[in-house]
């Protein structure tokens, strides 16, 4: 049994699957929230446009949402066949976590998604309206849960260890550790970001081809509107994350900033805006550094301690340093760049009063929007690499150590299965990009007009096939 | 008081994960079933059809599979990482039947490879269906690898995709009409002799191989319950013959779930008080009490109102599937 081999093996898969699968499910939160909206701008105001729209971006939402349903299966498995040890230790909170998830959100989805496509004229609007809110609401409680999982592996608490596994001992401080609050919003306000960022760009696309630009300036509207707050809300959250991590997972914080020595009390901690941290030489090999700025980035404070990797032996420190380093920076660059093309949007917009021919006539701001469509998914995979990257060598951090959790399998089943995921991958995502092209080239259906108001009592009389 | 507490919440857990099995296998068993069905057809109008009765339930049906794994995983992590590691080819098999077949719904509206994501849908359902009965005929016989094991494994997986035949042609019945109709009938007689078939072998299989198997089954007590599950099941398949005979739209669904009712009920009476059968017992397996209850108040809660909005969905889309509308569109 080559068990060295079989951790790395499983690792790959995991890193794979869930690098793959977290695309979705972004998509899914923020598109279901958007037809929440249009659905009952159009309820409110009777405008037969906010209807049309309900009905094109939900084309995108199912192709969308399909991929993501059958990505996500192998996530629920995985834990037990490649992480037994893991599911052994921790199931007791984790797996309870996981059931939770299954329940109450997962089923919501599936659930309300084939009236939500398919009940359009069948059931009263209401009961459509209803069943796309619970869509929505489905999608994101089931972000909720599984940060409440993830956090929990970066902060364990409320629990005890007896016999080589977790008891919960207070579900409270379990579900509401020290990173939790911070997870679940940096990670919904970045689905609500990427969702905008795809209605804005295709939107942009559409405008800058001159297609139907009265009808993609209002989905381009509203999304740069939720936008200039979310973009900005998204750097606080971020830095407040931040913050969190240097308190409770130093060795992760240190990693992420190439910073190796603690600074003396009364001193303050440099930043290095630009580094190569070199684990085997244990310091950076070059690095452009900012004096005093770390204590102020990590603490808020002119000389808070900020404790250094070495303050950790070498096999607690995480591995992979540069790429931690780097993902790290991606995320944060490409944050602020989004606050700043949401703020000078807006500001064009403003100023131009929006007007659509002079909105029409800005082809490189447009062309930044269409530029930027897959931004926001780079983003949020960088920032899930930092997140469990950083979290290693610990699955759960400081109680139970990757190399422990992992399951006793041969390494051809796992090699098997890595070659399997890599195929069906490549097939969704074609598949996935043909559809969304035929689905951008026939554009919105303008023929559609909302269905005649279905009575309760009606409804039955209609269902006939 | 403790220990009786513990015992009983396991106990509990126990039936609800098996409830949850038993919809699972119910409701994605005739997605699967029409799925495997498909394959035998031909022409791409019947395709869209099939396809249709089960566009706007078969994702919520596959999610029950998704809400057992979380509940396992949390009420039983022995036997959730167990199970899944010692099952680990014919459960990323069964990932992959899932995946293709819930792929290819959406993307059989491709207008160039449509016909293509036809066969996938075909072939994933199969293949899910496959790996389903490997898993079980592998649970029964206690993990253990051997000549005779894999002939018990055998006759599970064909038992499988017999019983899902059955009852993916019983709702074809329930919800096509015409040529298509009168083809699943004849398709739902054949299932259900296999399925018979091959439940009456593992039978025997169990009683005259299987020592565990044996010994439960001759506990005090037992073997009635299973004597009168026999009946029931015995009616059941004289209902499906009946109700095929007679031409009945929705009496042989109904039979078919019967059918696979009173079987999983004999299941959990096999294994019962274990979950895998010599390997792993229910109350060592559980998790502590405090999960256990945390758990139950909330998908306790909740399972009534999953039921609900499940049933609601059936009756919005209820009636036969007439039009060649493809689903999605």
């Amino acid at each position: 049994m080559h068990l060295g081999n079989v951790l790395d093996l499983s690792r790959a898969q995991f890193a794979m699957t869930a690098i793959f699968h977290i695309m979705w499910p972004i998509l899914t939160i923020s598109l279901s929230a958007f037809l929440v909206l249009v659905e009952v701008l159009w309820l409110r105001s009777g405008k037969v446009g906010y209807y049309r729209h309900a009905r094109f971006w939900s084309k995108l939402l199912v192709l969308n949402f399909a991929v993501g349903v059958v990505s996500g299966i192998p996530m629920e498995f995985q834990f037990g066949t490649n992480w037994a040890g893991f599911s052994r230790y921790s199931g007791q909170f984790f797996g309870n976590i996981l059931g939770f998830e299954g329940a109450m959100a997962f089923m919501l989805e599936a659930g309300f998604i084939g009236v939500m496509l398919l009940g359009w004229g069948r059931v009263p609007r209401a009961v459509h309206l209803f069943a796309t809110s619970m869509v929505a609401l489905g999608s994101s409680i089931s972000a909720f849960w599984i940060m409440v999982a993830n956090s929990w592996m970066q902060t364990p608490a409320g629990v005890t260890v007896e016999n080589g596994k977790i008891i919960v001992t207070d579900y409270a401080a379990a579900i509401f550790n020290p990173d939790m609050v911070w997870g679940v919003t940096h990670m919904w306000v970045a689905a609500i970001e990427t969702g905008m960022f795809v209605i804005a760009g295709i939107s942009a696309w559409n405008l800058f081809k001159r297609r139907n630009p009265e009808f993609f300036a209002r989905s381009f509207k509203i999304a740069l509107l939720v936008l200039v707050f979310a973009a900005p809300l998204q750097i606080w959250l971020g830095d407040s994350s931040g913050g969190s991590v240097f308190a409770s997972q130093p060795a992760k914080g240190a990693a992420i900033e190439g910073h190796w020595i603690t600074n003396k009390p009364g001193t303050a901690a440099s930043w290095s805006l630009l580094a190569w941290p070199d684990k085997k030489a244990q310091r950076n090999d070059w690095s452009l550094e900012v004096p005093g700025m770390l204590s102020i980035l990590a603490t808020h404070t002119l000389d808070g301690k900020v404790r250094g990797l070495t303050d950790f032996a070498p096999a607690d420190q995480p591995p992979m340093l540069p790429l931690l380093y780097y993902a790290f920076r991606v995320m944060a660059g490409i944050g602020f760049a989004f606050m700043v093309l949401a703020f000078w949007t807006g500001y064009v917009l403003r100023k131009t009063r929006g007007n659509l021919e002079q909105l029409l006539a800005q082809r490189k701001l447009l062309l930044a929007w269409v530029l930027c469509i897959p931004l926001p998914y780079v983003a949020v995979e960088a920032g899930w690499i930092v997140r469990e990257v950083g979290r290693q060598p610990w699955v759960v951090y400081g109680l139970l150590r990757t190399k422990d959790a992992v399951s006793t399998v041969a390494a051809s089943s796992v090699t098997l299965s890595i070659a399997m995921f890599l195929v069906f991958y490549v097939v969704l995502l074609g598949t996935f990009f043909v559809l969304a092209r035929n689905w951008l080239r026939a554009g919105p259906d303008f023929t559609l007009n909302p269905p005649a108001p279905v009575k309760a009592e009606r409804a039955a009389a209609v269902s006939e096939y | 008081m403790d220990n009786a507490t513990h015992t009983m919440l396991a106990i509990t857990w126990f039936g609800l994960i098996g409830l949850m099995l038993v919809f699972y296998v119910v409701t994605d068993g005739f997605d699967l079933g029409i799925g495997i069905l498909s394959l035998l057809r031909k022409r791409r109008e019947d395709h869209d059809v099939m396809v249709q009765t089960i566009g706007h339930v078969w994702d919520a049906n596959e999610t029950w599979l998704v809400a057992l794994g979380g509940a396992l995983f949390g009420a039983f992590p022995d036997a959730y990482a167990l199970l899944l590691q010692d099952l680990y080819l014919p459960v990323m098999l069964l990932i992959a039947g899932l995946i293709m077949r819930g792929a290819a719904i959406e993307f059989r509206h491709s207008v160039s490879h449509g016909v293509l994501w036809d066969k996938v849908f075909g072939i994933g359902s199969l293949v899910a269906a496959i790996a389903q009965g490997v898993i079980l005929g592998k649970v029964i016989t206690g993990l253990i690898p051997g000549e005779l094991s894999g002939v018990f494994v055998a006759v599970s997986a064909v038992g499988v995709v017999a019983g899902y035949s059955l009852l993916g042609s019983t709702y074809l019945v329930k919800k096509t009409v015409g040529s298509l109709e009168q083809w699943s009938r004849r398709l739902a007689l054949l299932s259900a002799f296999v399925t018979v078939a091959a439940a009456v072998v593992l039978t025997a299989a169990t009683w005259f191989i299987s020592a565990v198997g044996h010994e439960r089954w001759t506990q005090p007590g037992v073997f009635h319950w299973l004597i009168a599950l026999g009946l029931g099941a015995g009616l059941a398949f004289a209902y499906i013959m009946g109700a095929l005979y007679l031409g009945s739209s929705n009496g042989p669904f109904r039979a078919a779930v019967a059918l696979f009712f009173f079987s999983f009920v004999g299941l959990a009476v096999s294994l019962f008080p274990d979950f895998v059968p010599g390997r792993l017992g229910i109350v060592e397996a559980a998790s502590d009490t405090s999960t256990l209850v945390f758990m139950l108040i909330g998908i306790g809660v909740i399972f009534p109102v999953m039921i609900g909005y499940n049933l609601y969905q059936y009756y919005i889309f209820r009636g036969k599937v007439v039009g060649d509308v493809r689903a999605g569109e």
